[in-house]
């Protein structure tokens, strides 16, 4: 995407590999390798998420990324994203876009996701050509489409502001030991 | 019922281990059940295998040996923790552990949803064929305000919960029960046993030919290994390594030790190759078990170690009818198992009953009887209070019509010439073999 749209918009990609397995520290300082993503996030106008399917949901990896990127942090508040999948299988990530939808919903996370934009890419070994390029005619459309859209989600979502001081402000005043 | 409960939080503080420790100890009457937590294990990365690392493999031996398992999760961003998730997928990347394992999900949260999304997504993932375990349906155990529930001794405070909580064990010991019949007694496809040794155990001393005739002074010196009067510290004792030796060697038996990885390591070496019952030489000592048998008994040894490795059998035993009739030689292949089950090695012993049957039935004036071979044990059947040996000695008095045929022996069918040899076809495979050697 960030080749084939690269006159369009200018995607980065950001690897979450790195990071150590959420436990919900204590007394917790942001780690550097988060802040590292929540600065680059917050600098963004949008967040594109590809995510593949292990057992029916996101992986672990990405759901961990998540869970870090919400704790004391808050980029993803009020924040357009849209959520891709491949897979090897003919399903796409289907569930596990689904479920990833839902926690994009969570209190500390409230991005602003994309409605009715499902993109599944199926069978992703023979998808791509040597170039990188997508082989299928009619997913390579699809995605056209609604990355144009997504474009417009974002300028739609910068006119919502009414709500945006209110999330942000309910998502760092969410305390689980207040509840 | 043993089960194994697995905390999904990754929190040093967790309502979710109390809850399961509350289970374990409350509900001790219905089932056994063992809290581990996964707060050891790694983020899932399928470039970086780790599934043969100790703490996801005792997880799942540990899984592998429960009848079921409880999953306590919390909640995170409306989903199960990272932590639990990467757990999950290490358990369906190369091991499969909750294949077709009755698995109850409880969770606990600070709020008064009670983990009722986390649940679900949980459920789906279980259910995916990597995972493949069988949830239980329905009876969800959601606890809400987990901060409030516990009283100060950990102890859940409302009594309808309590009551609550126990119907759902119940009913989920039942689940575990259907589970079973459905999936049958179906063998467990065990891995291949490599005879070769080509692996490596934990005790493996690598770097030494395992072909070398002095494959042991070789190794002793690379390992600085001690020996004749230095003092080792056993469990429960003290010896020198001398003492440990002529102890060794003063067993009745032959005994013969090959490591997890198949690798022939000792045996007690008192007696020269032609006098033993299974014949050893001390150049072997070192050898591959592939190397310790004939190519066609491969198979029935691999057979054998994978059986004690999987812990599908604890000792096989097999006559070896060889040495004519006034011996009963019997080869046991015991699993040597660590302190946490873990295989470490087989012990083969290869004894003589034959003496030990006679004195006993000298001792206790019975004898054999030809032909009755359907192991009923005359003593036994004559007076019902007593076991075994003491049963048999109280019955001395009317000694004439007594059959001690047990598992180990049908020694009677040995000692009788009425009954033929018929169990013969399986010797060559194992213990034959190990003469041939």
């Amino acid at each position: 995407m960030a080749q084939h749209f690269e006159e369009k918009a200018t995607i980065e990609l950001l690897e979450i590999n790195q990071l150590p397995v959420f436990n919900k520290p204590e007394n917790y300082t942001v780690l550097p390798e988060v802040q590292e993503l929540v600065d680059k996030i917050e600098a963004a106008d949008g967040v594109v998420i590809a995510t593949p399917e292990y057992d029916h949901s996101p992986t672990a990896a990405l759901n961990n990324a998540l869970a870090w990127l919400s704790y004391g942090v808050y980029p993803f508040v009020d924040k357009p994203v849209m959520v891709v999948g491949a897979s090897y299988g003919t399903l796409g990530s289907s569930r596990a876009q689904l479920q990833l939808l839902q926690i994009l919903e969570a209190p500390e996370l409230q991005a602003r996701t994309m409605p009715s934009s499902e993109f599944l890419l199926g069978n992703s070994l023979q998808a791509f050509d040597q170039d990188g390029n997508l082989v299928y005619e009619d997913k390579a459309e699809q995605l056209d489409g609604i990355f144009e859209d997504f474009l417009i989600f974002i300028e739609i979502i910068q006119q919502l502001p009414h709500s945006k001081e209110a999330m942000v402000k309910a998502a760092k005043n969410f305390n689980w030991e207040n509840i | 019922m043993k089960l194994v409960g697995i905390v999904g939080s990754p929190a040093k503080k967790s309502y979710n281990r109390l809850l399961l420790q509350f289970i374990a100890k409350n509900y001790r009457d219905l089932i056994d059940l063992e809290v581990i937590d996964i707060d050891n294990i790694p983020l899932f990365n399928q470039s970086e295998d780790q599934t043969h690392t100790e703490p996801i493999q005792n997880l799942n031996r540990k899984i592998e040996a429960a009848d079921g398992v409880i999953i306590a999760t919390p909640e995170h961003n409306r989903t199960v923790p990272a932590g639990l998730k990467s757990v999950l997928e290490w358990l369906s990347f190369k091991i499969h552990p909750l294949e077709n394992k009755p698995v109850l999900i409880v969770g606990a949260s600070y709020y008064d949803q009670g983990t009722s999304r986390a649940q679900l997504h949980l459920r789906q993932i279980l259910e995916s064929p990597g995972v493949g375990a069988f949830a239980f349906p329905g009876n969800e155990f959601l606890l809400g305000k987990a901060k409030e529930a516990f009283d100060e001794n950990n102890q859940l405070k409302d009594q309808g919960t309590v009551d609550f909580l126990r119907s759902v064990l119940e009913k989920f010991i039942r689940f575990v029960n259907i589970i079973q019949q459905i999936e049958g007694d179906k063998p467990a496809v065990l891995e291949p046993e490599d005879l070769n040794a080509t692996g490596k155990g934990a005790t493996t001393i690598e770097g030494i030919d395992m072909y070398a005739e002095d494959w042991v002074e070789q190794a002793a010196e690379k390992t600085e290994a001690v020996s004749g009067d230095t003092y080792v510290e056993l469990d429960r004792g003290i010896l020198t390594v001398d003492q440990l030796n002529h102890f060794l060697n003063s067993m009745p038996m032959e005994l013969t030790f090959a490591d997890d990885n198949n690798q022939f390591i000792y045996y007690n070496y008192h007696m020269e190759k032609d006098d033993m019952l299974a014949s050893r030489h001390p150049s072997q000592v070192g050898n591959p078990l592939a190397a310790c048998h004939p190519e066609a008994a491969h198979k029935n040894v691999a057979w054998v170690i994978q059986q004690l490795r999987a812990g599908q059998i604890d000792t096989f035993r097999i006559k070896v009818p060889t040495h004519g009739p006034d011996k009963f030689v019997v080869h046991s292949y015991k699993g040597i198992k660590d302190k946490n089950g873990q295989y470490i090695g087989v012990n083969e012993y290869v004894q003589d009953i034959q003496p030990i049957i006679d004195w006993y039935l000298e001792q206790t004036g019975q004898e054999l009887v030809g032909g009755k071979t359907d192991g009923v044990s005359g003593a036994s059947a004559n007076d019902n209070n007593v076991d075994g040996v003491s049963g048999a000695s109280e019955n001395a008095n009317d000694s004439a019509t007594s059959v001690e045929a047990d598992a180990v022996s049908g020694a009677s069918e040995n000692t009788s010439p009425a009954v033929p040899e018929v169990d013969t076809s399986s010797v060559d495979g194992v213990s034959g073999a190990s003469e041939n050697a």
